[in-house]
């Protein structure tokens, strides 16, 4: 992927990057700070048209946004003059499902995951991690193939984080949706993801792949995070990211 | 000592009815003032006017049925050209956010139209629509058209564009993501627009009543300053004042219902 191509500011956020994706997988993509995986994110969401190489969805090429992925960034993006339950609704309404089935679809999203109660309510209303999980919803109500997530923690505090990254990592299973997390935080990869591809400085590269095998019965995240296999895979992914306490 | 203090940087704010005493003793005291300096003969009526001539000439005007024909025909043109201006314009502003080429090709168009005086087109406006309750709508609505153009329009472009880009990932068309996420989006502004229009479209009224008209609130101002029936200019200043005040009314209520956050 190289912007404004052929001309003399060329950048070229990444090169070469091939991976694949099994159906019910979450891959993490981690990398050191300009390494193009915000950019690698929009290309897989269809936003942005790679200069080489395609992207495939169930054999569907994705050309522009289809419907095909669904995505949750950093800002829930949460429509604010729109209740939870309208908020929820907005990807089926857009498709121009029955209303009253698409009521329903949603309904059951937000009975099953918490937020009971809160139909009503206003996006202003909600704390941060509240109006992450209606984000999650909002996404799920279109039932994707694949569920895109760009640091969707980042603006949460700690104690949320956590608590939501295990829950998001729950949903996504119970749900049997293929994702791919883009984040630079190592704890939040190993939380969610069952492989980690590790990329390189600018223009980004594939540097290693990891398959991370850690029992993920437990649903303390707490106790999860004290697994000793947690600690080497951390240290790992750590030393692959090649982390430099760098001054600019 | 118990409780919270206040730091020195923060003034004690005065409570509602305070506040309303205080306003309605200073309007006072600038009438007594007034009255007063015209009565020993530190100022003539003619140049300033006197309060207590203008409650004479208001009851007068007001008891000939004239004062409610001005202010009548004032409010209509004032109103007709607020709700046609700020209605047109508004629908505009959104549209234009429809076909951006448009808004490129129009955009030098726009400012220099809004860097005119308006006023100076108030002759123009005459000899197309006459001088009848026309050409008065018609200055009044396209004072206020502008500015709800304009300002809808820079609302538009203030849209969070990564809830356009979601709008997209979900598959929405550029209409749906219009009427979904811009139109509510840039309600705000549009209210704001609707405030600045209260005095626009009044101004529109006024001046085209100036320049042709043989009643209204404009005309009364007008014809009584050349006389220098100066108790009666005060009468129309005061009704235009009043009826600003009674169209921001009727704007706070809209603004209250279409806040949404």
């Amino acid at each position: 992927m190289v912007f404004n191509a052929g001309q003399p500011n060329a950048v070229a956020a990444f090169q070469d990057i091939t991976f694949s994706l099994a159906p019910r997988e979450t891959l993490a993509i981690i990398g050191p700070s300009g390494c193009g995986k915000s950019t690698l994110f929009n290309v897989i969401a269809g936003l942005l048209e790679p200069t080489v190489g395609e992207v495939h969805v169930g054999g569907q090429r994705v050309s522009d946004a289809t419907g095909h992925v669904g995505y949750m960034l950093q800002k829930d993006l949460l429509l604010p003059w729109r209740t939870v339950l309208d908020n929820v609704v907005l990807g089926l309404e857009i498709r121009g499902a029955p209303i009253a089935e698409a009521r329903e679809t949603a309904l059951r999203l937000i009975s099953a995951y918490g937020l009971e109660g809160f139909e009503r309510a206003r996006p202003g209303m909600l704390s941060g991690g509240m109006r992450q999980r209606v984000a999650l919803m909002r996404t799920l109500a279109t039932d994707p193939d694949v569920i895109l997530l760009d640091e969707p923690f980042s603006a949460l505090d700690f104690q949320t984080r956590i608590l939501l990254q295990a829950d998001v990592k729950r949903i996504i299973a119970e749900r049997g949706k293929s994702a791919i997390l883009v984040t630079h935080d190592i704890g939040e990869a190993l939380t969610i993801a069952d492989r980690v591809l590790v990329l390189s400085r600018r223009p980004g590269r594939v540097r290693s792949v990891h398959t991370i095998d850690l029992d993920r019965s437990d649903p303390d995240p707490i106790r999860f995070r004290r697994d000793p296999r947690f600690q080497d895979y951390f240290e790992l992914l750590w030393a692959e990211l090649e982390v430099r306490s760098e001054t600019r | 000592m118990v409780g919270s203090r206040r730091t020195s940087g923060t003034p004690r704010l005065l409570g509602t009815w305070q506040l309303l005493l205080l306003q309605c003793a200073v309007v006072a005291g600038i009438f007594i003032v007034w009255e007063l300096a015209v009565r020993f003969g530190l100022a003539k009526v003619y140049v300033y006017g006197q309060p207590s001539g203008i409650l004479v000439r208001g009851q007068a005007l007001l008891e000939s049925g004239e004062w409610w024909r001005h202010t009548r025909l004032t409010a209509i043109e004032a109103l007709s050209g607020f709700v046609i201006g700020s209605v047109l314009g508004s629908a505009g502003g959104l549209a234009l956010w429809i076909v951006p080429n448009v808004a490129r090709v129009l955009r030098p168009i726009i400012v220099a139209i809004n860097g005119v005086p308006k006023i100076a087109l108030a002759p123009l406006i005459i000899v197309w629509f006459g001088i009848g309750i026309e050409a008065k709508i018609a200055i009044a609505a396209i004072l206020s058209f502008i500015v709800s153009l304009i300002a809808t329009y820079a609302g538009t472009a203030e849209v969070d564009q990564d809830l356009i880009r979601l709008m997209r990932s979900l598959g929405a068309s550029r209409l749906q993501t219009w009427r979904k996420v811009v139109i509510p989006a840039t309600l705000p502004w549009m209210v704001s627009a609707l405030r600045l229009n209260v005095g626009f479209s009044l101004i529109g009224a006024v001046v085209g009543e100036y320049i042709s008209a043989k009643e209204g609130l404009g005309y009364l101002v007008y014809y009584s300053g050349v006389l220098y029936d100066l108790n009666s200019v005060w009468v129309g200043i005061f009704s235009l004042m009043a009826l600003a005040l009674l169209l921001d009314l009727v704007v706070s209520r809209i603004e209250r219902k279409a806040r949404w956050s």
